[in-house]
């Protein structure tokens, strides 16, 4: 009995409606929404890379003249010491952190954001559909954020490089090791999946927030102790005298030392093997981003109101 | 919120609180429009568009009381362009309404002297008024007032 | 075609049913309103139609048979969830942007125009609107992708009176012009009948009542006559609710209709939308509440399932 028929034409039969909403237009969606937090890491990044600069310029000239010095290099050398070194070293830790930083900052807010404030009411009843939305996302975000950490990283490595030589410290030694190559830009980026991931498990910000960092920080204890030992890229050896010289960043990284009856065993990695060492834990770095960034778009998809 | 009028010479408001339902109230409407000469015959009545925007209801409620002004011949709706009067209600002449008045005078005076006072009267006369139409259209089937039809196009109403 | 059909639909969160047993049918090209106490299920039934959800038990499908949440449905269906979630921080032309951007059809014109006609600044932060006016943009927004069905949950409950008539003017019209399907959830059932052609009541979970408005309108009555046959009258009657004080009772009836005599000293009144839903939200089978010189009223068992109408 209800329905009479309309005078009106509805224009429904206009659209062909049949081609999916194509993935460019997420980029725009993408930069308005997370334009701010984009911003921010820019800025902050760029700001410390102009100190990086600056400072690097310092740096790279005192060391020269220290090098050079000839006569009376004990007052330049504490300079050196007190000023430079100090500065570069509490870089060093904080860009130990960097990683950590990025990723908690960057990856929850993707997801959980949406969630707390029900914005994905809207954002996923929409045309596009939450997986493309999804996937689009996490894809965009983690280019952009991996691409800025490795310029970053690049920068840092030139900054930090005279002090290599003045403290003799080795490439391959976990604090110098992860900065610089493209270890940095893959832990940064498996830092945002992290966070991503568990944004979207535990759908509230904070609380995830705090969460990445445990676990990431569990994830970079478990790579140092456990998994660097293991890489093929090691090499056991009886030969004491390599090891014999002064510390030079050039030196072989000793992983550990065994004796087996009357023989010493030492496990070293050569810094020749200093980009294999990387691309390796890139790569599985890069896998688990990618499972990560594959578990958040399973979750997603099975997520009830 | 200005609404524009359209072309129609009438416009529809809604009494909430009467008990009738909407599409019957905007059908009574135009019956009284027509007979009081506001409506004439090739007057468009308001569009759908207009009506809803206005009054807020459902456009099924209108295109409803449309239909059963169509049914009673009353209007009729031309394809993109609205629905217009088609016929006028007769007017009942002045000698019946004259001899229904007293028949009903004679009535109250008899409701009188048995004691219903005036509000009694009423709720008597509202009662039975709507047995009355109900049991019309029950026997007529569904949809409509259940007014039969008298004649060609035309429907009895009182003035 | 049924914008909304569902079969013996249920949800379970946990270990409690949300939606049970729900089996429904609502025509295209009217208006459904859903009405029900807080938690009755309105908002689980919108959110399993649009694809927030998925259903423990039975099925659900939307515009004629399509699965829920397919691409095919999004495209079809807007949403406007409870109190309007927006992006706050983005400003009005941003978010028409941004909707222009996730759908595969968006009337960007008819949205700014609609959006200039009610005074809302594109440039203004969706933030910084008044409820009503982040209840239109969301409105415009939705309307523009040109879908065939609309649905929203309480989209009122925010809004005073004024932007109320605005907001469904919006909606009323847009049925007209577009030939658009409704359902929407709402606590304000004196507005539900001027607006609403098919009627959704829900309670506990559970489908109280369905059917075409007039239709339930027509078949309701109330009957009023002396207590002492009130009970007889009521099983006679397979009434829906029965109140009665000390001499007199009003009897709710569901198969009355025109067509069914009124029993001699009883007297027939209609029945308005507002007391026929309150009187089947009254959970089924209870107890007469204390008299204490007022009305006692008692809802009869096994009174429910009858009146359960699915249109045809």
């Amino acid at each position: 009995m209800s329905v009479l028929a309309l005078p009106a034409q509805p224009v429904q039969g206009a659209a062909p409606a049949l081609r999916p909403v194509p993935w460019q237009r997420m980029i725009w969606v993408t930069w308005r929404q997370h334009r701010g937090m984009l911003t921010s890491v820019t800025a902050v990044l760029a700001a410390v890379s102009l100190f990086l600069l600056i400072a690097g310029l310092k740096v790279h000239h005192d060391y020269t003249a220290l090098v050079n010095c000839r006569t009376a290099c004990g007052a330049m050398n504490q300079s050196f010491n007190n000023i430079d070194w100090t500065m570069g070293n509490t870089i060093l830790i904080l860009m130990n952190l960097a990683p950590a930083l990025l990723g908690i900052f960057t990856g929850p807010a993707v997801l959980a954001r949406e969630l707390e404030t029900g914005t994905f009411r809207y954002a996923w009843t929409q045309g596009i559909g939450r997986l493309r939305w999804t996937i689009a996302k996490l894809v965009l975000l983690a280019a952009v954020i991996t691409v800025l950490a490795w310029a970053f990283s690049q920068l840092f490595a030139w900054f930090f490089d005279p002090f290599l030589g003045f403290e003799g410290m080795n490439v391959l030694a976990k604090t110098v090791f992860d900065t610089r190559g493209v270890d940095f830009a893959a832990w940064t980026l498996v830092a945002f999946a992290i966070g991503a991931f568990l944004g979207m498990l535990i759908r509230r910000i904070i609380p995830a927030m705090a969460a990445t960092l445990g676990v990431y920080l569990a994830l970079d204890l478990l790579a140092w102790l456990v998994l660097r030992q293991d890489y093929p890229v090691a090499i056991d050896t009886t030969n004491a005298s390599l090891f014999s010289g002064p510390n030079t960043p050039d030196s072989p990284w000793i992983l550990k030392t065994w004796t087996v009856g009357n023989t010493d065993w030492w496990r070293y990695i050569p810094v020749s093997r200093f980009w294999p060492m990387q691309f390796i834990e890139a790569s599985w770095l890069l896998i688990l981003a990618v499972a990560l960034g594959a578990a958040t778009v399973w979750l997603v998809r099975r997520r009830a109101a | 919120m200005t609404i524009d009028k359209g072309d129609s010479p009438i416009e529809f408001r809604l009494d909430p609180s009467s008990g009738v339902p909407t599409y019957l109230q905007l059908v009574q409407q135009v019956e009284h429009a027509l007979r009081l000469g506001y409506l004439k015959p090739g007057d468009q009545l308001p569009k759908v568009r207009d009506v809803v925007a206005a009054l807020t209801i459902n456009p099924n409620t209108v295109l409803k009381a449309y239909k059963e002004l169509e049914i009673k011949g009353l209007a009729a709706g031309r394809p993109g362009q609205g629905t217009f009067v088609q016929a006028t209600l007769s007017q009942i002449t002045l000698p019946e309404l004259g001899g229904l008045r007293r028949s009903m005078l004679g009535w109250l005076t008899e409701a009188n002297e048995t004691g219903l006072d005036e509000d009694g009267i009423v709720a008597l006369f509202t009662s039975v008024l709507r047995d009355f139409f109900k049991g019309r259209q029950g026997a007529r089937g569904q949809g409509g007032t259940g007014r039969g039809p008298v004649g060609g196009n035309e429907t009895e109403g009182v003035a | 075609m049924n914008v909304i059909e569902t079969t013996g639909l249920g949800k379970c969160y946990g270990k409690a049913w949300a939606l049970r047993d729900f089996t429904l049918a609502v025509p295209e090209g009217s208006l459904a309103a859903l009405v029900g106490p807080n938690g009755a299920g309105k908002s689980t039934l919108m959110n399993m139609a649009v694809g927030l959800t998925v259903p423990t038990a039975g099925t659900v499908t939307v515009l004629g048979g399509m699965a829920t949440g397919s691409p095919a449905a999004l495209d079809d269906i807007a949403f406007m969830a409870q109190d309007a979630p927006v992006y706050k921080n983005l400003s009005v032309a941003d978010m028409l942007h941004l909707t222009r951007n996730l759908n595969r059809r968006f009337d960007s014109s008819a949205a700014a125009s609609r959006l200039a006609d009610l005074g809302i600044p594109l440039k203004k932060k969706t933030g910084k609107l008044s409820g009503g006016q982040q209840a239109q943009v969301a409105l415009t927004m939705a309307l523009a992708r040109r879908p065939r069905l609309l649905i929203l949950d309480e989209p009122l409950s925010a809004l005073d009176p004024l932007a109320r008539q605005d907001f469904m003017a919006t909606v009323m019209t847009a049925m007209t012009d577009d030939g658009v399907s409704v359902v929407l959830s709402s606590h304000a059932l004196a507005e539900l009948e001027r607006v609403a052609d098919y009627l959704v009541v829900l309670g506990g979970g559970e489908l109280r009542l369905a059917g075409e408005v007039d239709d339930l309108l027509a078949e309701h009555q109330v009957l009023t006559g002396p207590a002492a046959d009130a009970d007889r009258l009521a099983g006679q009657f397979s009434a829906v609710q029965v109140k009665r004080a000390g001499a007199q009772a009003h009897l709710l009836v569901s198969d009355g209709g025109p067509d069914r005599a009124v029993p001699p000293g009883w007297e027939s009144h209609p029945v308005g939308l507002e007391e026929l839903v309150l009187a089947y939200l009254r959970p089924a089978g209870g107890g007469a509440r204390p008299a204490g010189g007022g009305m006692s009223s008692a809802v009869l068992p096994g009174s429910r399932t009858e009146l359960t109408e699915v249109s045809k």
